[in-house]
């Protein structure tokens, strides 16, 4: 679980300079932000008083039943805590909302007459916001509830695909690439990209991966970029094309190989990630990918996938990253937003989203800096399907890397 | 007194003009626009997947087409020589009523490696004990999205041959003639195709056309069915619209302008030709087999989207899950939300859309109508893409983007063309004669149209009405743009959970998107029969 997962992190030695300029940048960070908490704590109240009454619309991805029914609760929590009417805006693609904040932004809708007020976000759509300052003030310094988040072991809750939030995306969860498939027909999982490529010509037609730019396929790329990749430091920089080429051309040598075993001979791939485990529900897969370590566990515990299905990494470490919400300039109930975020972060919040039965959402807050109440609240056993063994977290390459990996992979593979 | 009645009668036609085509011109307008600062002809030309994108888009298109005209051509010689019009005709709106997203969805639970199809032959016939390596669903020649196309739009076709067919003064006609051509010595098949058929074929040209158009410009149907590598033109133009490049939204822009092209183009050169294509085959003794095949599918369809939505872990090759499950019914009863909202937006887009269009056939003159008719066409004509962004456009500037009222009217101006194919030539052809005998007896105009004219039409009045519901319920593009995502609505779940793959989920939200424009015409049904009065002779 990614949960406590950064002292991994530090184990790769490899990647000290990434973890370095990530430690210092979020120490900075973390001393303003704790600074300003102080002056913060007093608007608290004001912005409370505001909230009530408000509606926000939460523009948030809905292709997960697990996730959407606790939103729900969410919604009914914040009515109930403090007046908040909370509506899911329910969409496909994150994409899609950036592109209706930046319409609205030329249209001169600024201040106020926004039609979003909190959307969940992170890389390359955060950056792109940030760029085009679509996101309006810092917020998370008036949050009371972000002296939580952990900080210093999860420093990706402060420094998104190498892009620093700066206070504008407040963190909710943790993901963390996760494989999973039935023990029943999967003995033993590839633990590399090697046994991978070893399974997928032993059962030539049972492995694929969610056709990119789909979110889950392009970091199944970067997964693959990062395990073949010789030189760790041109991730955490702007893409640039030369750098590019030379980072990119052993994962094109390795997916050349690849694709002629995959689903329909890698000519075709699957729409999404909850299409591939729907297969390999059915049985035409063998191994389905996801985000979220406890994915697996929830699909079990809502009946649909069989109990004998496992979760696995890369034994070297799996792609990980933290998943935020953030408020655009435009949004007319920001008082309401904030109260929200500063909700999702509770101990309460983050608890029922980390356990299994509900949505098993990896926590970004310090559990063990917990009271011991609410420290309770995290204690659960171990549900079937659950990934048991840890892999390390490897950071995102910078959000730049996105776009030019996914031209290039169309261009190479779906004409 | 002339000329105050003049100037009166002058107001309604302008307002009713004013109420849309300034809407329609500017949203057009806009989306054109975009191409005026920047017009990515170069990239798009160089993008690797445009050619081949075309290639797919034209084939699929015109194959499926050409299909469902030929078929629905033979359908009605063979329910017209049999006299059977009746029967086939007053059951399409059954057929009508299921959206294409929800047909797209019950072909791949059919066609699919691990559907129906092959679970109900494995392993005692196929051998498979594991799904076979078929490219089925998204193959690569779009032949799934050209079935599906086809066996939508032949009930389509057909429907506007009964507006026309079920006419009283046409039918006799039309029988007259082809008794007269049978006398003459011709088969009852060739006596059809020489008198029958080129009359019948030039009230089709138009709907022939907007045929034509949905194949070429469908998105929500091409994500769900079509070919992925690469996908339709349509499908890359709203994937390029939707990305956060600038330059990339105009080369999606341009994308749906280039498919705006094609659809005049290839609607042009099939405009004379298509009515010399007379269905094939000769009448073989299997009188209505094609429409009870025709039924059959469809009744296929439904079922497999009613069990979908009760299927909980099912492995290949079981034909039983191994759990029944309620939970995606039961997702769908918490997001009911959705469901009163599309119930909501089809009644008042349906409403607005016909009360629109009468006042506009009958107090708009001729002349004016026929000069605006190709801009109330223009939403069927158009790709919907470009109708979507140019309306969203239109909604920003006028702050009523995720409103209700904008909602509303976007999906009436969706429908608009619609209605018009169902009461446009059933409303001209209402007897004259009837408003002089009214008029001569003293009473006011709007009294004749009261309780003569409309109580007459109503049949073809409320028809219009449910195809206007029901083009509101598939609507899926407008209604994610314009509602600002805010509208979510049956279709844009279907759509939504048909891309994740869900089955389950995806079923239960098709098998609902049916439900509800079968209602609607259920409903047009039942308040459209004819009223009852005495004869004036025993």
């Amino acid at each position: 679980m990614p949960f406590f997962r950064s002292s991994d992190f530090s184990k790769h030695s490899q990647r000290m300079a990434v973890k370095g300029w990530f430690l210092s940048l979020s120490l900075v960070l973390a001393t303003t932000l704790a600074h300003a908490s102080d002056a913060a704590g007093r608007d608290w109240r004001t912005l409370a008083a505001q909230a009530k009454g408000q509606t926000v619309y939460f523009n948030a991805w809905a292709g997960s039943e697990a996730i959407n029914a606790y939103i729900q609760w969410v919604a009914a929590a914040v009515q109930a805590q403090y007046g908040v009417t909370l509506k899911h805006v329910k969409i496909a693609d994150i994409a899609d909302v950036v592109n209706r904040v930046r319409a609205e932004k030329q249209a001169g809708r600024d201040r106020t007459s926004g039609t979003v007020d909190l959307m969940w976000i992170n890389g390359e759509n955060f950056a792109a916001m940030k760029r085009d300052g679509l996101l309006g003030e810092p917020f998370t310094q008036n949050l009371p509830n972000f002296k939580w988040v952990d900080t210093v072991n999860k420093p990706t809750t402060l420094i998104d695909f190498s892009v620093p939030t700066d206070g504008l995306e407040a963190p909710w969860g943790m993901a963390q690439l996760t494989f999973f498939s039935d023990s029943k027909r999967v003995p033993n999982p590839p633990i590399d990209l090697e046994t991978f490529a070893a399974m997928a010509q032993q059962f030539p037609g049972r492995l694929t991966y969610p056709r990119p730019p789909d979110f889950h396929g392009t970091t199944f790329l970067k997964q693959v970029i990062l395990a073949t990749a010789s030189d760790m430091a041109v991730f955490t920089k702007p893409a640039t094309d030369a750098d590019f080429q030379a980072a990119t051309a052993p994962m094109w040598r390795y997916l050349d190989k690849l694709h002629p075993a995959l689903w329909r001979e890698g000519q075709q791939f699957p729409n999404t990630a909850s299409a591939m485990t729907q297969m390999l529900a059915d049985g035409e897969l063998l191994v389905s990918l996801t985000f979220n370590p406890n994915e697996a566990a929830n699909e079990i515990a809502s009946k649909r996938l069989p109990e004998s299905v496992q979760s696995w990494q890369f034994k070297a470490g799996t792609i990980g990253n933290t998943h935020f919400v953030a408020i655009p300039f435009n949004a007319p109930s920001r008082a309401g937003a904030s109260v929200v975020a500063n909700f999702l972060l509770s101990p309460e919040a983050q608890a029922r989203k980390a356990n299994i039965d509900v949505w098993g959402d990896p926590t970004v807050l310090a559990v063990s800096r917990l009271p011991t109440a609410q420290r309770a609240l995290f204690q659960g056993g171990v549900k079937p399907g659950q990934l048991t063994q840890a892999a390390p977290v490897l950071p995102e390459p910078h959000a730049s890397w996105v776009d030019k990996i996914e031209k290039e992979w169309i261009r190479r593979y779906a004409r | 007194m002339k000329g105050g009645a003049a100037s009166v009668s002058m107001v309604m036609p302008m307002a009713l003009t004013l109420a849309i085509g300034p809407v329609l011109l500017t949203a057009l307008w806009l989306a054109l626009s975009p191409l005026l600062a920047n017009t990515p002809w170069v990239a798009l030309w160089q993008d690797p997947r445009f050619a081949d994108a075309t290639l797919h888009t034209l084939w699929t298109g015109t194959a499926a087409s050409l299909l469902a005209w030929v078929s629905a051509g033979y359908l009605l010689r063979s329910a017209f020589i049999r006299g059977q019009t009746g029967r086939w005709l007053n059951r399409l709106p059954l057929l009508l009523a299921t959206p294409h997203a929800a047909m797209a969805i019950a072909i791949v639970l059919w066609v699919a490696p691990t559907g129906w199809l092959l679970r109900f032959t494995s392993p005692w016939l196929t051998g498979f004990d594991t799904p076979p390596f078929w490219r089925t669903t998204q193959d690569p020649l779009g032949l799934g999205l050209i079935a599906a196309l086809w066996i939508k739009e032949v009930p389509f076709l057909c429907w506007v041959a009964a507006t026309q067919l079920q006419r009283e003064d046409v039918r006799r006609r039309w029988q007259a003639e082809f008794a007269v051509a049978q006398t003459m010595g011709l088969t009852p098949t060739a006596a059809f195709n020489a008198v029958v058929w080129p009359q019948l074929a030039r009230v089709l040209r138009w709907p022939f056309i907007a045929v034509l158009a949905y194949g070429l410009t469908v998105v929500d149907l091409a994500l769900i069915i079509g070919p992925t590598a690469p996908p339709t033109l349509a499908v890359l133009a709203w994937e390029w619209l939707r990305d956060a490049d600038a330059v990339l939204q105009a080369q999606g822009v341009l994308a749906a302008w280039v498919l705006a092209g094609l659809t005049l183009l290839v609607g042009a050169s099939s405009w004379r030709p298509i009515i010399r294509i007379a269905p094939f085959g000769v009448m073989g003794r299997a009188i209505g087999g094609g429409w009870r095949l025709l039924f059959m599918l469809y009744a296929a369809a439904w079922l497999a989207l009613l069990v979908g939505g009760f299927l909980g872990v099912w492995p290949f090759p079981n034909v039983r899950p191994e759990q029944w499950h309620m939970g995606h019914w039961g997702r769908v009863w918490d997001s009911a939300e959705s469901l009163w909202r599309t119930v909501a937006l089809g009644l008042l887009a349906a409403t607005l859309t016909v009360a629109w269009l009468v006042a506009w056939l009958e107090w708009v003159p001729h002349r004016w109508q026929q000069v605006m008719r190709p801009l109330l066409i223009a939403p069927m004509i158009l790709p919907p893409l470009l109708w979507a962004f140019g309306l969203y456009r239109v909604a920003l500037w006028g702050h009523f983007e995720g409103a209700w009222f904008g909602m509303v009217v976007a999906h009436a101006i969706m429908a608009m063309p619609f209605a018009l194919l169902a009461l446009e030539s059933v409303y001209r052809a209402s007897d004259p004669r009837l408003q002089a005998v009214t008029l001569t007896l003293g009473r006011h105009p709007l009294q004749y149209l009261l309780s003569v004219k409309w109580p007459l039409l109503k049949r073809a009045l409320w028809s219009a009405w449910a195809i206007a519901f029901a083009v509101s319920v598939a609507q899926y593009l407008p209604t994610l743009y314009i509602g600002a995502g805010r509208f979510v609505t049956v279709t844009t779940e279907a759509v939504a959970q048909a891309t994740a793959g869900q089955r389950g989920l995806m079923s239960a939200y098709a098998a609902l998107q049916t439900i509800l424009p079968l209602m609607a015409f259920a409903v047009a049904v039942m308040l459209g029969r004819p009223r009852r009065f005495m004869k004036g002779l025993p």
